[in-house]
């Protein structure tokens, strides 16, 4: 592979280098994202409780962290966002809920602090008007905070969409790319891929859980970050309406962190109790399971693990003490230039947007160019997602495409058609489709599609169906062809 | 949009779709069509190759798509319609059925009367909550069935089977023939889940080892199955700590239960049995919403496709007389009652007026026990599991002894105390 030069390099395919790389895409900027994962948001990105325009929901949102004024200035772009992306949003506000005075008081701090940034939407309601608002909610909730402000959305989609716009306004997108070294040249850095060598003027690190790993390669990493694994519980559609807002309670008052929330999709999402660990492992629990389940019941005593139709784990990244438990990492490095490092942490999705004009303000302090792009076009339109339709447009769409009266996902009415345009967009996976469409994501988790999907996926990608992986190399689902174990001692 | 008049509609043409539809044109319903989302009628029973079928309907051995062929030819000499490739998303209680057809579009039929016969679907992994990793190679043993059987494909060549259900257990056979080798079937109670010719013909005589009263405690791997941890388990089902030892393997399947798939019924403002994940039934299977009608596994779980036949033909009869003698009054009801160890009893009422049919499982396995049916049935049976589905015909002549008045029926599973 020749040597490949860009102007602008980020490491990442997740919300946050995403969301950078269709920013840049507005300037007349040559840039290059890579992706280690043969798809894009697969890494925190696609495990947390996908709430966005947080408006200090907690205590360690302080006016003085950066972190906090990303996340603030985000929430009046996620939604215009979306729009134009065509992704999944709804405003579905939060109650954070109380069962002593105690808990009143907690949550009257986080009210005031709010306010003291000119967020004035909170508000206290009683008993009785939580009561209305969560009639499931546990009998010996006094009370509630209530703000207005937070939505939800699809992280996944998100990225997908910002890619798919990011590419059609020029950037470079490379996925199933790793990197493994960057050297400083005589002004640009020479990158080692797992495709090839990669020159660039300015490398953006946007690599989600490996931000300092990849900062330690070229000695720009004057931060820490501490992995910490959280527990996401997606529970069927059935008991989708026992909960109609984002709802906590302070940690304090009931022992344990416990969350809830509506998806975009009907489904509810239950987390997280935090722990360290190991960064590269996404397993799961009994315990965590549990203690979840525990934790969640306080708040909503219906929810039951029967529910449960699917459960991973999700990261935080914390950093170290000198620069402050929660604060974020968005600047330039201070030892190399033209190096700019960006973690979130978390809430990575809901600052995203913020924190790409950020980004491209940093890099041009750093000496980028930023002409305007006249031809960057903002909009993209989803893939068609057949359950959305009205009648008259099911039978329209199915009248010119029979493809889309093929129905191969049943619990989430996902038909061929939406299948074979999301391939058509660069999914190339089980997972992939599955993002996409949500199909495998209904209550069969896949056991009525996966045979469907791999036969599709082997039918567009013109390979055999032994080829077809679940995500990426290393992830074949059908290993042999009948009979084959039985011809040749494999 | 137009409507089309329809008299039975039938959802689902697997052994209960198809035995419902043929008896519903027999009792005199004209217009009957079934609705198949599949290319061809037979539902599951296509990649159920092995044999088993019809010892008791048809007092023959046949395999699984034997048996669908039987049926598939009476259908199609019945008259009835099949609408192949025909995927049902909705039913409303008024019996507007609409679904989604490559051929047809999007499409709503007005029914005259309704039979649920959607099956049933697997748990899966999500449900259970194994911790672990998150890699490819973890399938249901129905989907790897149809891997394997209808698609031509061995998911792995090591394989572990956690839970000991009829189709885990088949497949572990299926996939031993195939040339992988079964390094275990997990079960978490002390008995198997389903039959016991399964676990003799299938487990003992290709020497696959059965650890009862163990669980798979971990999955290892992240973009393939690598191993498991399998543990032993208290009485609570908790695996016990330092019990745990780690499998290779390349593939789990899971055959941990079935679900009845009800989603329609419910959208059709059905009621479910709790036990069961099925509509509550009476003994001619109607439903609580009358017209709708349910029959084979869409109502309980069966062992045996031959009951689900049968049972199926008693929900097609009665949604064509729902239709041809109009809407009958009420007669009597009379609850069946689950009692000392009986887990569930379908159907959930008895008229008294007419001979019946009880299905019914077991909580627990036992033996030399005597099945009660309130006062006016005993019958003593060896050994009762909750992988065999139980089966008790009471006559008119029982019936007739019920008392006048009498609103529930207590059905116990006794010990013979006369040993």
């Amino acid at each position: 592979m020749s040597q490949l030069e860009t102007e602008v390099f980020i490491i990442g395919g997740g919300v946050l280098g995403m969301a950078i790389a269709r920013e840049l895409s507005r300037y007349k900027v040559d840039t290059t994202l890579v992706e280690k994962e043969v798809d894009f948001g697969w890494g925190s990105t696609k495990a947390n409780m996908c709430i966005v325009c947080q408006g200090g929901d907690t205590l360690e949102f302080r006016k003085e962290y950066h972190r906090s004024r990303l996340v603030w200035e985000s929430i009046p772009l996620m939604e215009p966002l979306c729009r134009e992306l065509d992704v999944p949003f709804k405003r579905v506000g939060e109650l954070s809920v109380f069962f002593d005075n105690e808990g009143k008081a907690k949550f009257q701090k986080m009210k005031t602090r709010a306010e003291s940034m000119g967020i004035t939407t909170h508000q206290f309601i009683d008993g009785d008007t939580l009561r209305r608002m969560e009639p499931n909610i546990n009998r010996g909730a006094i009370g509630a905070l209530y703000d207005p402000t937070i939505a939800i959305t699809d992280p996944v989609r998100l990225t997908v969409a910002l890619a798919e716009n990011a590419r059609q306004n020029g950037v470079n997108l490379m996925t199933g790319t790793e990197v493994l070294a960057i050297s400083r040249g005589a002004g640009a850095f020479e990158v080692q891929t797992s495709r090839g060598g990669i020159k660039s003027r300015f490398i953006v690190n946007a690599a989600g859980m490996f931000v300092d790993k990849v900062a330690a390669m070229v000695n720009a990493d004057d931060f820490v970050v501490f992995p910490v694994r959280g527990y996401v519980a997606i529970l069927d559609k059935k008991v989708g309406d026992l909960v109609n807002h984002e709802i906590h309670a302070r940690p304090e008052a009931l022992g344990e962190m416990n969350i809830i929330t509506p998806t975009v999709y009907g489904n509810l999402i239950i987390g997280t109790p935090m722990k360290l660990a190991r960064r590269n492992d996404f397993s799961t629990t009994r315990e965590m399971a549990e203690t979840t389940l525990r934790s969640v019941r306080r708040l909503v005593p219906d929810i039951s693990e029967r529910d449960i139709i699917n459960s991973f784990a999700g990261f935080l990244m914390f950093r170290n003490w000198e620069l402050g438990w929660h604060e974020c990492v968005v600047g330039a490095s201070r030892n190399v230039p033209r190096f700019v490092n960006v973690s979130i942490g978390y809430p990575g999705v809901s600052a995203a947007p913020a924190t790409a004009k950020e980004v491209v303000k940093l890099l041009n302090q750093e000496g980028l160019k930023l002409e305007e792009n006249p031809k960057f076009n903002p909009y993209r339109r989803a893939i068609t997602h057949f359950s959305d339709l009205s009648d008259e447009e099911k039978r329209g769409l199915i009248t010119g495409d029979a493809r889309y009266g093929h129905v191969v996902c049943r619990c989430e009415t996902v038909t061929e058609g939406e299948v074979v345009e999301a391939i058509g967009r660069g999914a190339t996976t089980l997972d992939g489709i599955k993002f996409r469409t949500r199909a495998g994501m209904g209550r069969c988790q896949g056991g009525f599609c996966t045979p469907r999907i791999i036969s599709i996926l082997a039918r567009e990608l013109g390979i055999p169906e032994e080829e077809v992986t679940r995500k990426g190399d290393g992830s074949r689902l059908l290993l042999y062809k009948s009979k084959q174990l039985l011809e040749t001692a494999v | 949009m137009t409507l089309r008049d329809v008299d039975v509609a039938v959802i689902g043409s697997g052994p209960a779709g198809m035995a419902a539809a043929i008896k519903a044109k027999e009792t005199g319903a004209e217009n009957v069509v079934i609705m198949e989302r599949a290319e061809q009628l037979g539902g599951l029973l296509h990649q159920c190759i092995h044999n088993g079928f019809g010892l008791l309907y048809f007092k023959e051995d046949l395999t699984g798509p034997e048996y669908a062929h039987r049926f598939v030819e009476k259908v199609m000499d019945s008259g009835v319609r099949p609408l192949l490739q025909t995927m049902v998303v909705g039913i409303s209680p008024h019996r507007d059925v609409t679904a989604v057809s490559s051929q047809e579009g999007y499409i709503t039929f007005r029914a005259k009367s309704i039979v649920l016969a959607m099956g049933c679907r697997e748990r899966t992994r999500g449900a259970l909550n194994i911790p672990g990793g998150r890699p490819a190679g973890i399938f249901t043993a129905g989907t790897a069935q149809r891997l394997v059987n209808v698609e031509g494909f061995v998911p792995g060549k090591k394989v572990v089977i956690l839970g000991s259900g009829d189709v885990g257990m088949i497949m572990a056979r299926r996939l031993t023939l195939e040339g992988a080798k079964v390094e275990a079937v997990v079960e978490i109670l002390p008995y198997v889940g389903g039959l016991i010719r399964n676990e003799v013909q299938c487990l003992h005589d290709f020497n696959i080892p059965l650890l009862l009263e163990h669980t798979v405690s971990r999955i290892h791997g992240e973009k393939r199955v690598e191993a498991v941890t399998v543990a032993r388990v208290d009485k609570d089902k908790n695996p016990i700590a330092g019990t745990g030892r780690q499998i290779e393997c390349d593939t789990l399947l899971l055959s941990v239960g079935l679900i009845p798939e009800n989603e329609l019924s419910l959208m059709a403002g059905v009621e479910l049995a709790p036990i069961t994940g099925g509509p509550v039934v009476d003994e001619g299977r109607q439903t609580s919403v009358p017209g709708i009608f349910a029959g084979g596994n869409v109502v309980h779980v069966h062992d045996l496709v031959d009951n689900v036949s049968w049972e199926s033909e008693l929900a097609g009869q009665s949604a064509a007389e729902f239709i041809i003698g109009g809407k009958r009054a009420a007669g009597r009801r009379v609850n069946l009652k689950p009692g000392r160890n009986i887990r569930y009893i379908v159907p959930h009422t008895v008229s008294g007026e007419k001979e019946v049919s009880l299905y019914m499982r077991v909580n627990e396995p036992e033996e030399d026990v005597r099945l009660k049916v309130g006062s006016i049935m005993t019958k003593t049976v060896r050994a009762v599991k909750p992988g065999e589905m139980l089966k008790l015909e009471l006559s008119q002549a029982q019936l007739s002894k019920l008392k006048e008045g009498t609103a529930e029926i207590v059905v116990d599973c006794e010990e013979r105390g006369d040993r």
